[in-house]
């Protein structure tokens, strides 16, 4: 009644129409709150006012493909898909820190990507970071996807560090100088949970349902998880830039978790390794670019599960799970050259051993050339071959489009 | 060991003390700028008492810088940093900025040089969008291109450099009133070769050069890159190639880095004559200094528009 009456005096006042507003109120229509004090008149920025708004924009990432799949049960042809929408907004919070946050949306849902606080004030080079954020590992695993050189992250990081792997938890890192050409950083981080959501190549039971990995939720410091980072990278000559990094993500405690026959396989722990090399070279004129790298990787600790079952009946109650700790290597190496600051091309190569208890290797070739239309959008054209040595074969032909609408500057990556 | 390894990091991240802005400096002051006009001009009015790096090397597209290592090692040591501005390092310089953590030349502290700051800038969009390409919210910032440039760059430089060294302040102001004279001689040269251009009409690739033909006089008919910042596509080099011959045009400007095959064609399809010039110090040999550049580049244009060469 109180609302009714609000609505019927500001009507009467005669409030000065909105400017996306309808030029008169009809009857059974939402009407609409007054428009706030301007700061002129109240003498005061209140908080409403939009002075201090960050600095927003959106992505959209969208992959149109063709794919040829090995299983012949799969389904081929043709696809479109919105694979993602990125919401980010970026703003000093005081005058030593600064926060972000970046929140994706697929088809099926709306996730917080990242969400984070930068923290200088500890003097020097040093940072903290603090809040949900992608790890810290390789050159690759820091990144959205739509950031990437090519279409997906490299084979052997889905395999063995997962699409994409975010933690909530704290990193301090810090760089040095050494000389006048020589950048020294390193990194290490505390979180929570470092399983990645999405494994490329997971453990299944005799049913083909997934065996998951958990972490518990509430732990021992002992038993969180860590990454580390240590990486150097100097001028080679007036073009060139050489980078040497090695990187560790370790989980000391998980389980594996199989629903289907009721086990779990508790205690394990999952380091990854990784060594990294790039180089990168660029013309006078700065636009024509080479770019040479790749990483070793290694997976030690538990790194894979399989099911026994002797009478081949799920559930029977004669299941064990077998867990696997033998030690994975797998490696990428990739080069990409640039022609002008539009277009770009490049071949990726990757390997990995798979931790399937049947010791197949999975290996993967990318070729993809990039056009970008201007710095805010891009074209993609990449072919990938996905090949198993048990002679499965995936052929995918994609076309991705990214747009950014906004701001979206990057620091320097190290 | 990991005792040993925490008081490495520890060692090796330790903060490095500022100088005491009242101590009498013992070595070259050092000053980083982001073109090498920029420490052309630091050197002139500096002299020993600066040590300069520039980050552009002068052939680049002034757009398209690649950070490196010794850039960000040299951000991190430096009394002084100047730069353009009006966003013409906006894909680098915020970056570094932010890593290399030199409280003595973030915007706003004695150490930071903005040297286009209270220049009236040409082409300040009236509103932004994308769809006018790639703008810059505070103008055309390539100021560095234009006759009076110079001078209006040295007064901010010579201000940096007396904040942060007032001790060598009777040295700077004495080097600067030297450079000053240098420079209005240089502009005469300039003006006197600029008389035979006016009305002139010229291409350009990028918008590089419109502090200078504003200064002269020249018209420009048109721009290769149909907006700043995007490629020229076939269509809009057709219709620049129809307007060149239905509107005369007497030359195409280009730099460096943009003198490549779209401005071949279109200079075989209209007739019309390239002029590679300078757009900034050391890109072309000769132009180790502003004023050698600067001369270069009217040399050039004399070339194509007529006129005596500058030198």
């Amino acid at each position: 009644m109180r609302l009714s009456l609000s609505a019927a005096a500001l009507c009467a006042a005669g409030a000065a129409p909105f400017a996306q507003g309808s030029p008169f109120q009809t009857p059974g229509m939402p009407s609409q709150a007054p428009p706030p004090q301007a700061d002129a008149e109240s003498g005061q920025s209140d908080r409403f006012s939009s002075s201090f708004n960050p600095a927003i924009s959106f992505i959209a990432d969208i992959v149109f493909d063709y794919l040829d799949p090995a299983d012949s049960a799969a389904d081929d042809g043709f696809d479109a898909e919105l694979r993602g929408l990125e919401l980010s907004a970026n703003a000093w919070v005081d005058p030593k820190a600064w926060a972000y946050f970046v929140g994706a949306a697929d088809e099926e849902e709306l996730s917080i990507e990242e969400a984070a606080v930068h923290f200088t004030g500890l003097g020097g080079n040093h940072v903290v970071r603090a809040g949900r954020f992608f790890i810290d590992f390789g050159k690759q695993m820091q990144i959205h996807p739509h950031e990437l050189r090519t279409l997906e992250r490299p084979l052997v990081l889905r395999a063995y560090l997962g699409e994409e792997v975010k933690g909530d938890g704290a990193q301090w890192d810090c760089w040095t100088s050494v000389g006048e050409e020589t950048v020294v950083r390193w990194s290490v981080g505390v979180f929570a949970d470092l399983l990645p959501e999405e494994a490329a190549f997971p453990a299944v039971d005799q049913t083909g349902e997934e065996i998951t990995p958990e972490v518990a939720e509430r732990k021992d410091a002992g038993d969180l998880n860590y990454t580390a980072r240590l990486t150097g990278f100097r001028d080679v000559g007036e073009h060139g830039v050489l980078q040497l990094g090695g990187s560790l993500r370790s989980i000391p405690d998980f389980t594996f978790v199989d629903d289907t026959n009721g086990l779990a396989a508790d205690g394990l722990d999952s380091e990854v390794w990784g060594l990294d090399l790039t180089y990168g070279w660029t013309s006078d004129t700065g636009l024509e670019r080479w770019t040479l790298g790749g990483e070793l990787l290694a997976e030690t600790g538990d790194s894979g599960v399989t099911v026994d079952d002797p009478d081949t009946t799920p559930g029977s109650g004669d299941e064990t799970l077998s867990v696997l700790d033998d030690a994975l290597f797998g490696w990428f190496a990739y080069g990409d050259y640039a022609w002008s600051r539009f277009d770009s091309a490049g071949l990726q190569l990757s390997m990995a051993e798979l931790a399937d208890g049947a010791d197949t290797d999975a290996s993967e070739v990318e070729a993809y050339y990039t056009h970008l239309f201007s710095e805010f959008h891009r074209l993609r054209l990449a072919v990938t071959s996905t090949d198993l040595d048990t002679g499965d074969e995936d052929l995918r032909v994609a076309l991705q489009y990214t747009a950014t609408v906004g701001a979206h500057g990057h620091g320097i990556s190290f | 060991m990991k005792n040993s390894l925490l008081a490495l990091l520890l060692v090796l991240s330790g903060p490095t003390l500022p100088a005491r802005a009242d101590t009498p400096r013992t070595e070259a002051l050092r000053v980083v700028t982001t073109l090498p006009d920029l420490a052309d001009l630091v050197r002139e009015i500096g002299g020993a008492r600066v040590d300069v790096q520039s980050l552009y090397k002068g052939k680049e597209n002034t757009h398209a810088l690649t950070a490196k290592p010794s850039h960000l090692v040299a951000m991190s040591k430096a009394d002084l940093f100047v730069q353009v501005g009006l966003s013409l390092e906006a894909s680098f310089v915020p970056g570094l900025m932010e890593s290399a953590r030199n409280a003595r030349i973030q915007p706003g502290a004695p150490g930071f040089v903005n040297v286009s700051e209270g220049w009236e800038a040409l082409e300040v969009p009236e509103s932004l969008s994308r769809k006018a390409g790639d703008v810059h919210p505070q103008g055309n910032p390539h100021m560095n291109l234009d006759p009076r440039g110079g001078a209006f760059m040295a007064e901010r430089i010579l201000a940096g450099l007396v904040r942060v060294d007032p001790a060598g302040k009777e040295e700077y102001e004495r080097r600067h009133a030297e450079l000053a004279k240098k420079l209005a001689e240089a502009r005469a040269r300039w003006d006197a070769l600029g008389q035979a251009w006016k009305g002139k009409k010229v291409v350009v690739y990028h918008q590089e050069y419109d502090y200078l033909a504003a200064y002269h006089g020249l018209e420009i008919l048109g721009k290769v890159e149909p907006k700043p910042g995007i490629p020229p596509t076939p269509n809009h080099v057709a219709e620049l190639i129809a307007a060149m011959k239905s509107g005369h045009a007497d030359a195409i400007l280009s730099a460096p880095w943009s003198n490549n095959e779209t401005v071949e064609r279109i200079a075989e399809a209209s007739g019309v004559k390239v002029a590679e010039l300078p757009n900034m110090c050391g890109g072309i040999p000769g132009t180790d200094t502003w004023i050698a550049m600067m001369d270069l580049l009217h040399q050039r244009v004399g070339e194509v528009l007529g006129g005596a060469p500058a030198r």
